[in-house]
């Protein structure tokens, strides 16, 4: 227990404001007024009584308090304190308790000598000082208890009750401040209004804490400020200011610091501070990506990293950059202070700037030590593993990294880089481990949709047809293009019969599976009449984009020609779907450009429209922005993509760019299924690539459906291996 | 009820004996045969002995540990143990509902007898907040919580669990006319009833130390099955409280002792002793309840005061100045 006489020598030499019963805390709960201290009323806290100066406050218990300095003749002032004091020697506590008595009492003069009067003293109330000077505040009790028994007519001083029971009351404050009961320190602080003074900055420091605990964040920042209005000690000042800084919000700590009065060698007492507010106004920005701060605070620490060497500030700056998209630069800080210490914050702060930057492997290599440390590291790392997996093409991964990449996946059953791991594997022509990864991810999150596409055409790869049926049983209805898998393509069989100038046999047990989509409305024609096909050496098709064929519907008014920009937005929507009917996609396009002027239905209709005229005239980088134009539904917007994947695939392939041929039909496989023809693009590409092995694999897998352009390409293969031997 | 003036209900010298061995001068009792710690209860029973005592500064120190080191809950109640060796002292901001209810009557009656606002207003508070946080209803049962968090319906598996012997009977009035808004006479009826179903659970007839009621009365999982050391001061409190119903005690009386006089502690489904507790302490229970029924007076070792450990010592004293007060023709 701290000495506790300190208190009111404290309240005397600070001139501390201590306030009237019942100021300082009415109820409702309020402060006093937080400007400077006198006499001044304060009437925006409905806080009716003047500040007196050094004044001691009473508390509820004893009843024969004073309000203001009393008439002085009639009350005889109590000296027991300054007698002891003076018996003792303690001339530093004497002295204060002269400028107490004389501030409450303005007529009275201290004794000559104050040990003159020691003969009627008191040894065992000197006994009781005693106790409370070494705070032994039970112990006290029980002394004025006894005593209290045995001499019915003792009355023990009220000064020493008042005090006893405030010296109390801070150990009871103190203590359940301690373990954070924080409506029990309010209670306490507001029923002992004499332990809220300058004398006890500590108690209104836990008074303060308590409040901004209790989401009374006003209230704090009121007892920090009058601990400004009113204090003086310097160290307690800044201890103030440091205490408030995580508790307050900006706003209000300002308020705190517009009191900083300048020390003298001029500069303001806080100024050692600027640099903690800067830091934790970027602390908090970090906690809140929606947080804006001053672009000082930022700068201040900016320049406290560089100088002091801080990996903490460096950290800082990292999160606030790499929370508001702008990973390069957090990426430097995350290195400095990587530099500094290799820390398990650190690196994961890096890596996220390194994934954030599409550079997961890096990301990969730098956090995989840490990825153990919590679950927030291990959700950064597996991110970068999937990422990682993602990349296109597949990205050469050593033996060790692919090792300790499954090790993670497997130990956190994550379903996203599971998922990742089974494209991977089919890129690199794997399907059984595909569709082994495929399931794991399947079952870990048995919704993924994803997940389940690829388990299907993994199966349907390796020629698992019950396998393929399961899972298409049970995404009936949930997925558009899980059904499709396998499936005979309608619309190839359509384009055999209207193929122009090719020879190439309709072959029906061909398993080509059909654009994906079914139009929404009858308004959207059919389109059944692809126009050249870039194909490959067979005459199977590569259609593009279009719809399942569907009857042909009756072609109606646009065999004229007409400027389409005279038509509303609505009917040009209709001319165009009519000018691709009769495979004038070309004007068609132009008709969706005015059409796309309209808004809702009619633009995202447009947009679509447009891409697909476009890729049906053959400008493919055309039909790529028209499908930006306006959002589409996940379904078209699988069309397209797999449409221009397609068109790119074809394009690489007839360029000579094999390679890319590759890429690109890899790219379309993720979300479409990969028919057979393209299967047959594909195994031509190998085959120029002399990649034998991946050729023949691919050529056998189509060909197994009777593919004769496949059982062609085995053939090609077979014929390009002998002619490396000879 | 124990009102007015204690009148030395517990002796000057005996007194002086138990605050030796388990009163620190800065007003905790300790207990010594667990760590030396201090526990609510401890602080409650020391309030109710130096009040029997009659010793006021010994009250008042007592009071003045309670409340500033271990009084600094949220609801005004008492966290529940506090040990030297820790820091914080406190280091589990529960509450024991028998240590604040035992700290609430020694408040209220020495309120009453000493002429003491504070103390009463101190007890008022106390049972606002007990009757506001520490009581649950279970059916048409008002139940005594343990504590106010971990045993209620929603707090463990086999929740409600609640301790017999935290019914501190002889309280329970004194708080009904202290704080008559608070449903006490309801909670000692059906402390009563409770411990009637209690008793029924196993082949003694002895109630376990803590019940689960979640279905039939049961005994609570992860505590010993047994009638032990809390469920022992049942007897005491009921006759301390006046409660003298023969059918109620008679088990006790017939089951807690071995054929040399020991106290049992019972193995709740077989019936078997587990234990045998030799000290005055324990034996002196039975025998009182003994001689509040048949008048049979109480041995003299029993009668003699020298202290142990912190429990039984308690318990002694308790029982000494109930017969003192009560059946001066027991001793």
């Amino acid at each position: 227990m701290k000495p506790t006489v300190f208190i009111a020598a404290g309240t005397a030499l600070l001139g501390a404001v201590v306030l009237h019963q019942g100021g300082y805390f009415s109820s409702p709960v309020t402060l006093p007024n937080a400007a400077q201290t006198g006499d001044t009323q304060s009437p925006q806290d409905g806080y009716s009584k003047p500040i007196a100066v050094a004044q001691n406050g009473k508390t509820d218990a004893a009843p024969d308090g004073e309000r203001s300095p009393p008439a002085a003749s009639s009350r005889k002032v109590d000296e027991t304190a300054l007698r002891y004091f003076a018996s003792k020697g303690d001339t530093k506590r004497l002295n204060a308790e002269i400028a107490r008595l004389k501030a409450l009492y303005p007529d009275w003069t201290p004794p000559d000598n104050p040990l003159a009067v020691r003969q009627q003293g008191d040894p065992q109330l000197d006994q009781m000082w005693k106790l409370y000077s070494a705070g032994k505040l039970a112990e006290l009790r029980k002394a004025i208890a006894d005593r209290q028994t045995a001499e019915a007519n003792w009355q023990p001083p009220a000064d020493l009750l008042e005090r006893l029971a405030v010296a109390e009351a801070r150990e009871q404050l103190v203590n359940a401040s301690n373990l954070k009961q924080y409506d029990a320190v309010i209670r306490v602080g507001s029923t002992n209004p004499s332990l809220l003074t300058c004398g006890d900055v500590d108690v209104l420091w836990r008074v303060a804490e308590a409040f901004a605990n209790t989401k009374r964040e006003d209230r704090a920042k009121d007892a920090y400020l009058y601990i400004l209005n009113n204090c003086k000690k310097p160290e307690e000042r800044y201890a103030t200011v440091q205490k408030a800084l995580p508790l307050l919000s900006r706003q209000n700590l300002d308020l705190l610091l517009a009191t900083e009065q300048k020390t003298p060698d001029g500069k303001g007492e806080f100024a050692a501070l600027r640099g903690d507010i800067a830091r934790q106004s970027v602390a908090n920005a970090d906690a809140d990506p929606k947080l804006s701060i001053p672009d000082i605070d930022i700068a201040t620490v900016e320049g406290l990293a560089k100088e002091g060497g801080l990996a903490s500030d460096d950290l800082l700056l990292g999160w606030y950059y790499v929370r508001r998209d702008k990973p390069q630069v957090a990426e430097t800080w995350f290195r400095k202070a990587r530099d500094k210490e290799n820390t398990a914050k650190s690196s994961q702060g890096l890596a996220l700037a390194l994934i954030n930057q599409n550079r997961p492997a890096e990301a990969e290599d730098i956090l995989h030590q840490w990825r153990d440390t919590d679950d927030d590291t291990r959700k950064v790392y597996l991110a970068a593993v999937a990422n990682l997996l993602a990349v296109t093409p597949p990205p050469p991964l050593t033996p060790d990294v692919l090792q300790r990449m499954v090790q993670e996946v497997y130990a956190a059953k994550d379903s996203a880089s599971a998922q990742q791991l089974g494209w991977y594997a089919d890129a690199l022509n794997q399907p059984q481990t595909a569709a082994q990864w495929f399931k794991l991810a399947l079952d870990w999150k048995p919704d993924d949709e994803p997940s389940a596409y690829g388990l299907a055409l993994t199966r349907w790869k390796i020629g698992d047809k019950a396998g393929v049926k399961d899972i298409q049983t049970a995404w009936a209805g949930r997925s558009e293009r899980i059904p499709t898998v396998g499936e005979r393509s309608i619309e190839t069989a359509a384009l055999g019969k209207r193929k122009t100038g090719k020879a190439a046999p309709v072959d029906t047990s061909e398993e080509d599976a059909p654009v994906q989509r079914r139009p929404a409305n009858q308004d959207e024609a059919s389109q059944d009449e692809p126009s050249q096909a870039k194909a490959s050496q067979d005459g199977t098709a590569a259609p593009r984009a279009g719809k399942a064929g569907r009857t042909r519907q009756v072609v109606r008014g646009c065999s004229t020609t007409i400027d389409p920009a005279s038509l509303s937005p609505e009917a040009a929507l209709s001319r165009g779907w009519c000018l691709m009917q009769v495979n004038r996609p070309v004007e068609a396009a132009a008709a969706f450009e005015v059409a796309l002027r309209g808004s809702g239905k009619t633009r995202t209709d447009a947009a679509y429209g447009q891409s697909l005229a476009y890729l049906r005239a053959g400008l493919t980088d055309r039909a790529a922005v028209a499908a930006s134009q306006a959002p589409l539904d996940s379904d078209r917007s699988i069309e397209i993509r797999t449409a221009l994947l397609e068109t790119q695939a074809n394009t690489a392939f007839d360029q000579g760019r094999y390679t890319e041929t590759i890429l690109s039909l890899d790219e379309r496989a993720r979300i479409a299924p990969e028919r057979t023809g393209l299967m047959v693009l594909r195994g031509y590409a190998y085959l120029k690539l002399r990649r034998f092995a991946d050729a023949e694999q691919v050529f056998r897998a189509a060909a197994a459906t009777g593919n004769h352009d496949a059982l062609r390409g085995l053939n090609d293969v077979k014929a390009a291996r002998q002619s490396n031997f000879q | 009820m124990e009102q007015g003036v204690a009148a030395s209900a517990v002796t000057p010298d005996e007194w002086a004996l138990y605050k030796d061995k388990f009163l620190d001068p800065a007003g905790r009792i300790i207990d010594n045969a667990n760590g030396g710690i201090s526990h609510s209860e401890g602080q409650g029973y020391g309030l109710l002995l130096s009040y029997l005592a009659g010793n006021r500064g010994d009250f008042d120190r007592i009071w003045a540990f309670t409340r500033t080191e271990m009084m600094v809950r949220d609801d005004g109640l008492v966290a529940w143990k506090w040990d030297p060796a820790a820091k914080p002292h406190i280091s589990d901001t529960n509450n024991a509902s028998d240590g604040d209810l035992l700290i609430a009557y020694g408040l209220a009656l020495a309120g009453e007898a000493w002429h003491r606002p504070d103390l009463t207003q101190s007890a008022n508070g106390m049972a606002a907040s007990l009757a506001a946080g520490s009581l649950e209803t279970v059916g048409d049962l008002v139940l005594l919580k343990p504590g106010n968090s971990g045993f209620a319906s929603g707090d463990r598996a086999d929740g409600p669990v609640v301790n017999p012997s935290y019914w501190v009977f002889e309280a329970l009035p004194v708080l009904a006319e202290l704080a008559p808004a608070g449903p006490w006479n309801e909670l000692a009826d059906n402390g009563r009833a409770l411990l009637v179903r209690a008793m029924k659970i196993g082949p003694s007839n002895l109630p376990p130390d803590w019940v689960s009621l979640k279905a039939e009365p049961a005994v609570a999982d992860g505590f010993p099955q047994e009638f032990s050391y809390n469920a022992l001061r049942i007897p005491l409190y009921l006759v301390r409280a006046g409660i003298h119903d023969r059918d109620l005690l008679a088990p006790f009386m017939s089951q807690m002792l071995d054929d040399q006089g020991r106290v049992r502690v019972v193995d709740i489904a077989t019936g078997q002793t587990r234990q045998l507790l030799a000290d005055s302490g324990y034996r002196i229970i039975p025998a009182l309840v003994s001689c509040v029924l048949d008048g049979k007076p109480l041995a003299g070792d029993l009668q003699s005061f020298l202290p142990t450990d912190y429990y039984p010592s308690t318990l002694q004293l308790l029982a000494l100045a109930y017969a003192r007060r009560h059946h001066p023709e027991c001793l």
